[in-house]
């Protein structure tokens, strides 16, 4: 059972943050780990007639413990339908899917991701990553892709050490150019902010940001020159009681995505 | 073999001297040729594990799996190749997690990449590791989509799908099989990605009940699997159980995959271990654990993980004693049922494996 009067920790707020982006009666595309509690509370908070979708092909799971793996029966438990991979894609190109969510190792000025490896050189990494998986298929795809990971000048460069999927690409109409669909990357969610893309240049833009962020510390926290908002940049609305204790007592109550690692 | 014009750009970035090595993957002729010659009566195709690895699996093969990472997948009929021997292998798939334990061993020479790793447990060191050390080459790189949707052509018996995935992408100039078209009916610049139909050698499937002729039935996601049992040139399934043809046509409504793509059916209970296999059994999740988190640590500890998993047991049934014998399958059993709601629900907490806590019980 975990403590119910401690203050909310950074995952649990990233999970407040990404529910916030989803809107009641769409449909989302939902990868496992943080924004898995996202999805559920959302359903559970404010958008209670959404459907989650998943890689596995499951639809409309019915909700049960967090899953141990995109394939877990708990990401398709009591589906109505379960569909092959390759429907699950086209679920989206069809426009069938309204949100999805997308992790990243880095990401550029653009929204561009890299899953891939990090290292100038392909043939001998630093490190070699996991590969696109689904990666780049939803961002090529999906209506409106939120994208969520970890900030720091490395994880944010100015261009992606390998390009696993594209956002904004070179920013101006360069992805609808390249033949790609939706409306890209819509925002960047980090534990110190919200970024936005600037509807014209596409490059990335503080919307708003964590209370005790100030754009400076933001700015020294990424690898490239972020853009400011006009006016004031407004601080990220932060997690209410209420949402904290759906999420310890409903949605992760053993707290497998939103503990701190010790 | 036909001869084939690959994206130059990719193949000279992977720095693939000939590109022979990847024709098979895509020859279409060779594959329905393939095709034509093998059994089309149904015939009872019943035989040992070791037999139709013995037989259907070659040195060079292009191998690919049914399931999904590490659920429903055919691991005990991947660890009878490892202990067989074969080599030269190439592997494919969407994902392509399984590689790593034939990498370990020398086994696999050439990775068709999409995604290598555990998820939440984390990037695969053994993989990461191995490239460094060029125990393997990386012919091509894919999104799980655009593997899928190559599948999925050969399938529906079409030389290839025009995708929008992938576009843009570093995945186009790393993939000697993708090319940019443009629409050809559209007046605009319209572009797409040209994705060839894939033609594995070998499709391994584990399913939950199949007939004697190889009628094969999936419950749960059937993720590409009706697609590589259509496209490879051999098709060998393990089934949890064999049952009459009568119960596959009164009973099994749902995923079947038709008997004349297979070559050989296996009797194997448990065949996805250390995989869950839904409806049966859930995963060992501390072995799970154990493989990235002790096996990643260090190439000796890698080895010293698969060697007595793998080439320490001789089947299913010395595994099964090895995670815990009777115990274990009711854990199992009762663990994956909890999770789809067909039994009452029970704390899915655990006892997990770090590297400074070994819990020994993988339950």
């Amino acid at each position: 059972m975990r403590d119910l009067n401690a203050p909310a920790n950074p995952l649990e707020t990233l999970a407040y943050i990404i529910a916030q982006q989803i809107e009641n009666h769409s449909i989302v595309y939902i990868g496992t780990g943080i924004p898995m509690v996202a999805g559920i509370l959302a359903k559970k908070t404010h958008a209670p007639d959404i459907t989650l979708v998943y890689e596995s092909g499951g639809q409309d799971p019915i909700e049960g413990d967090m899953p141990w793996s995109v394939g877990c029966p708990m990401t398709w438990r009591k589906s109505p339908t379960i569909m092959e991979m390759s429907y699950s894609f086209a679920q989206s190109y069809n426009g069938y899917v309204d949100i999805g969510f997308l992790g990243f190792a880095q990401v550029d000025m653009y929204g561009n991701i890299n899953t891939h490896m990090i290292g100038k050189d392909y043939h001998h990494p630093k490190v070699r990553l996991t590969g696109s998986g689904g990666n780049n298929d939803l961002s090529s795809l999906t209506e409106k892709m939120v994208l969520v990971g970890l900030q720091t000048p490395d994880k944010f460069p100015e261009k992606v050490d390998f390009a696993t999927s594209v956002g904004w690409l070179e920013g101006g109409d360069s992805r609808k150019e390249a033949g790609l669909i939706g409306n890209g990357p819509a925002a960047v969610i980090s534990p110190w902010g919200v970024y936005d893309f600037h509807p014209t240049s596409k490059r990335m833009r503080v919307k708003s940001l964590t209370p005790g962020v100030n754009f400076e510390l933001a700015q020294q926290l990424t690898g490239f020159e972020l853009l400011k908002p006009d006016g004031d940049i407004p601080e990220t609305k932060l997690i209410t009681p209420e949402c904290l204790k759906v999420i310890r007592t409903e949605v992760d109550p053993r707290g497998v995505f939103t503990t701190m690692p010790s | 073999m036909a001869k084939y014009l690959y994206n130059e750009e990719a193949v000279a970035n992977l720095k693939l001297g000939d590109t022979s090595v990847l024709d098979r993957l895509v020859d279409f002729e060779s594959a329905r040729a393939a095709h034509l010659q093998k059994e089309h009566a149904k015939k009872d195709k019943r035989m040992p594990l070791d037999e139709a690895i013995a037989t259907f699996v070659k040195d060079g093969d292009i191998i690919t799996d049914g399931g999904f990472s590490y659920v429903r997948t055919p691991h005990q009929a991947f660890y009878e190749i490892i202990r067989q021997g074969k080599k030269n292998l190439q592997m494919i798939g969407a994902p392509n997690t399984n590689q790593s334990f034939f990498i370990t061993y020398g086994l696999v020479t050439h990775s068709h990449s999409s995604y290598t790793g555990a998820e939440m447990r984390g990037i695969d060191k053994i993989y990461d590791r191995a490239l460094k050390a060029g125990k393997f080459t990386i012919l091509s790189e894919w999104s799980h989509g655009g593997v899928a949707q190559g599948f999925k052509a050969a399938q529906l018996g079409v030389p290839g799908f025009f995708s929008k995935q992938m576009l843009g992408s570093d995945l186009v100039r790393y993939n000697p099989y993708l090319k940019v078209v443009q629409h050809p009916l559209k007046a605009e610049k319209d572009p797409s990605v040209f994705v060839p139909a894939l033609y594995p050698d070998v499709s391994i499937i584990h399913c939950h009940a199949a007939d004697k002729y190889g009628n094969a039935y999936i419950y749960g996601p059937a993720v590409n699997d009706l697609a590589v049992a259509a496209a490879a040139r051999k098709l060998i399934i393990t089934a949890e159980e064999i049952v009459p043809e009568n119960d596959i046509r009164y009973n099994k409504q749902g995923q079947i995959i038709p008997f004349f793509y297979a070559d050989a059916v296996v009797e194997m209970p448990f065949g996805a271990l250390p995989g869950s296999m839904p409806g049966c059994y859930y995963w060992p999740r501390q072995w799970w654990e154990k493989c990235m988190r002790f096996g990643g640590s260090s190439e000796e500890n890698n080895l010293a993980f698969c060697n007595e998993w793998i080439l320490g047991t001789k089947n299913q049934y010395e595994f099964i004693e090895k995670l815990g014998g009777a115990r274990w399958i009711a854990e199992a059993r009762r663990q994956t049922k909890a999770a789809e709601a067909d039994n009452e629900d029970i704390d899915f907490s655990y006892d997990e494996y770090t590297l400074t806590h070994d819990p020994g019980r993988y339950y």
